[in-house]
């Protein structure tokens, strides 16, 4: 119940603070005036368009960069020798951030999904890499005996034991990406111009649309938390098993 | 053998990179892309545009965490502020920061001032949440402790949020250096994100490039510093 | 059925060599259960190990008469920590079926081995939980039906009960008792608790402190029929007992 208190306190104060003119209308314009330019926004085909290429990009990236970072998180933790050898590689191109592509992706593949998939791929690959290699790492030894005392083949193991053991830190790792990869899709549309919601924000402002501005970064945050919600409501369902849960790994 | 473990992976990936790159328009050869970086950062760009964008990052990213850490122990202290803004909070963070930069170029022009604005506003969130977070979840035997024995809250309240705190730091840092370079990439004449654009623009290859390797030992370094900083703070963390 | 002849083992620490188990030998037949006790401390749990397959080692280990270079076949094991050696993304069910899968048994078979073990412990009812809905004695009685579902002629057991409650330890006792006399399956039993191996071993080897080697190889003639009350009360149960003990105390020395 509190909580709707301070939604309701926010949207008061975003009403009153350009009705009494404490900053300019033209800056901030009352909240009634931004949901109602939302509204108005909701049924046009464009916005629906530029939604779904947000959406799009961010899937497809999330999604590439998911397989791959499991796929080669799963060989440089399980293979002898390899973690130690890739660490300080890893060590130094996680933290480069990944905005400094965006000259590279614009000369690539110009105002395209091509753009916003270079920069979605490598901004979620880290994130779901590491978490992959602190899950191998944790798989337990003893469960490590059992599997070998029993005879597992080494497909049986990968698959029965070091998959569902690092799973817990994998979906941590995607829980980090997807709000990562939707935060890299909406820049490459904002700042290299693919289609996109972050497009039409770009578009917004420059033809100083304000209320539209402010209506489509609302509806930005709305999906930014869809997202949030979706991947942990997936994260509950998949640890079902998981009878409390693990505490998280700083990436 | 730690020295060959550490520079033997890095050694073959240059070397394939010098291998592809023999005629590539796109990718430059290592030797002419180190040409280009020591030419292009080694003169006065350093202070012209380097120096101006860390300045700002630090400015930013410092009132990022002063305000951040006092709204979080404030709201973190009280259970009904809490619940009231936790949604609202929660939707800023959410939020794509980077949408925040033609926002706040309204208000702000596109002086320095929007620019520290801009990376406060993407990096205040996560240390807000994480901070609010940290402080919600003291121990309650340890609140009656200190209250026992007199030691004052605050302290108590900094240090057992300080995993927390830190955290948020840590995410607010990679959130502050991505908009370290969008808001010079969106609006300004000068800064690396401007400069590196311009090169592009130019199809001055080689020196994109080298734009490219700088910003990345920029964000290598700082999460370098970052780490060794979290290390000492956290130290009494780690070894419990 | 189990052969160790001179085995050794050492750890390389920083500068200094451990050894472990030194020269070791023992021998246990088809059929039989051998306990082995030693002080804490001793390589009890690293001589299982070896034996299992999961360490390297010196000297020679024979497992129905092969050389043991990785897992033997035929061979289970049950830890001591249940917890860590159950999958708890599996359901009780799973955790058993899994091993039967790899060993490449067809489904029906799978069905029948699942459904006799665990109504063999006691856990009949249990089929669909998750091992960490249940207690810690219902959880090792998981990892035992594991185990004798996949029929081994050898099973290792490594301080399985050291960690569940008294009572329950006593039950999982006779549980197991009755598990090798209907099975007919050789069993090699690691503790340190002296009751327990003289209660449950028709053989005890006692062994010394670090570096390990056999102080004693006793037979324990005690009646076949073991019961939780009579044969702990009877007078040569307190001598073995206290015979082992004296051993003990004396390698601690």
């Amino acid at each position: 119940m509190r909580s709707l208190y301070g939604v309701a306190g926010l949207l008061l104060l975003m009403e009153a603070v350009p009705r009494l003119g404490l900053v300019d209308e033209r800056f901030l314009p009352p909240a009634s005036e931004i949901l109602r330019t939302l509204g108005g926004q909701l049924v046009t085909a464009g916005l629906w368009a530029a939604l779904g290429e947000t959406l799009l990009g961010w899937a497809l990236g999330l999604g590439i960069a998911f397989c791959a970072a499991v796929a080669a998180g799963m060989v440089i933790g399980t293979v002898p020798g390899l973690r130690a050898a890739t660490n300080s590689t890893v060590e130094f191109l996680r933290p480069i951030p990944s905005v400094a592509l965006i000259p590279l992706a614009t000369l690539l593949f110009g105002a395209s999904l091509g753009s916003t998939l270079l920069l979605v791929v490598y901004a979620s690959f880290w994130q779901v890499l590491i978490q992959v290699l602190y899950g191998v790492a944790a798989v337990d030894p003893v469960a490590v005996d059992t599997a070998r005392s029993y005879g597992f083949s080494s497909w049986t193991r990968m698959r029965r034991l070091v998959w569902p053991s690092a799973l817990p830190y994998i979906m941590t790792g995607l829980r980090l990406a997807a709000a990562v990869a939707f935060i890299l899709a909406i820049t490459a549309e904002l700042v290299i111009g693919s289609p996109g919601l972050g497009l039409e924000i770009q578009i917004a402002q420059s033809s100083g649309a304000v209320a539209q501005v402010y209506a489509l970064i609302v509806l930005a945050g709305l999906i930014g938390i869809a997202v949030n919600v979706g991947v942990r409501t997936l994260e509950r369902r998949v640890l079902s098993w998981h009878q409390s849960v693990r505490r998280e790994v700083a990436a | 053998m730690r020295v060959v473990n550490a520079l033997a992976v890095p050694l073959l990936l240059v070397g394939v990179w010098w291998l592809v790159s023999g005629g590539s328009f796109y990718l430059p050869s290592p030797g002419r892309v180190a040409a280009a970086f020591a030419e292009t950062w080694f003169s006065e760009r350093v202070l012209t545009d380097v120096l101006p964008s860390l300045a700002r990052l630090a400015a930013g990213y410092t009132l990022a965490g002063v305000i951040g850490v006092g709204l979080g122990v404030a709201i973190g202290l009280s259970s009904g502020l809490r619940a009231a803004a936790e949604p609202v909070l929660e939707f800023f963070r959410a939020v794509p920061p980077p949408v925040l930069v033609p926002l706040i170029m309204l208000f702000a022009g596109i002086d320095n001032a929007m620019k520290v604005a801009v990376i406060v506003s993407g990096c205040v969130w996560p240390i807000l949440l994480n901070t609010v977070e940290g402080v919600r979840a003291i121990d309650e035997v340890l609140a009656d402790t200190c209250k026992l024995y007199g030691v004052r809250l605050r302290h108590l309240v900094l240090r057992s949020a300080s995993p927390q705190i830190m955290a948020g730091l840590r995410q607010a840092l990679s959130i502050g250096i991505i908009l370290m370079v969008i808001s010079e990439m969106f609006a300004s004449s000068s800064g690396l994100g401007f400069t590196i654009v311009l090169f592009q623009r130019g199809f001055q290859i080689a020196e994109m490039w080298s734009g490219i390797v700088l910003l990345g030992l920029i964000g290598w370094g700082l999460s370098l510093v970052f780490r060794m900083v979290e290390k000492r703070v956290l130290a009494w963390y780690h070894r419990a | 059925m189990l052969e160790l002849i001179d085995l050794t083992k050492t750890y390389q620490g920083r500068g200094r060599t451990v050894t472990a188990l030194d020269r070791l030998s023992l021998q246990v037949d088809a059929g039989e259960l051998v306990c082995v006790v030693g002080p804490s401390g001793c390589g009890k749990t690293t001589l299982l190990r070896c034996v299992a397959g999961l360490l390297p080692y010196e000297g020679q280990v024979r497992v129905a008469g092969r050389p043991v270079t990785g897992p033997p076949e035929h061979t289970a094991v049950v830890f001591q920590e249940y917890g860590r050696s159950l999958f708890p993304w599996l359901t009780v069910r799973q955790n058993v079926e899994l091993p039967l899968k790899e060993k490449g048994l067809d489904r029906a078979r799978r069905t029948e081995l699942v459904t006799e073990s665990l109504e063999a412990v006691g856990l009949a009812g249990a089929h669909d939980a998750h091992p960490w809905q249940l207690s810690g004695g219902m959880q090792q009685r998981v990892a035992i039906a594991r185990a004798v579902a996949y029929e081994p002629s050898l099973l290792l057991m490594d301080e399985p009960f050291a960690a569940v409650d008294a009572q329950t330890r006593a039950d999982l006792e006779d549980l197991i008792l009755r598990l090798w006399q209907r099975l007919e399956m050789t069993v090699l039993f690691i503790t340190h608790d002296i009751d327990e191996a003289v209660y449950l071993g028709r053989r005890v080897i006692v062994l010394s402190a670090s570096p390990t080697t056999v102080l004693e190889d006793l037979k324990i003639d005690l009646p076949a029929e073991r019961d939780q009350l009579t044969t702990r009360s009877l007078p040569r149960f307190a001598e073995l007992r206290g015979h082992v003990y004296a051993q003990i105390q004396r390698t601690k020395q």
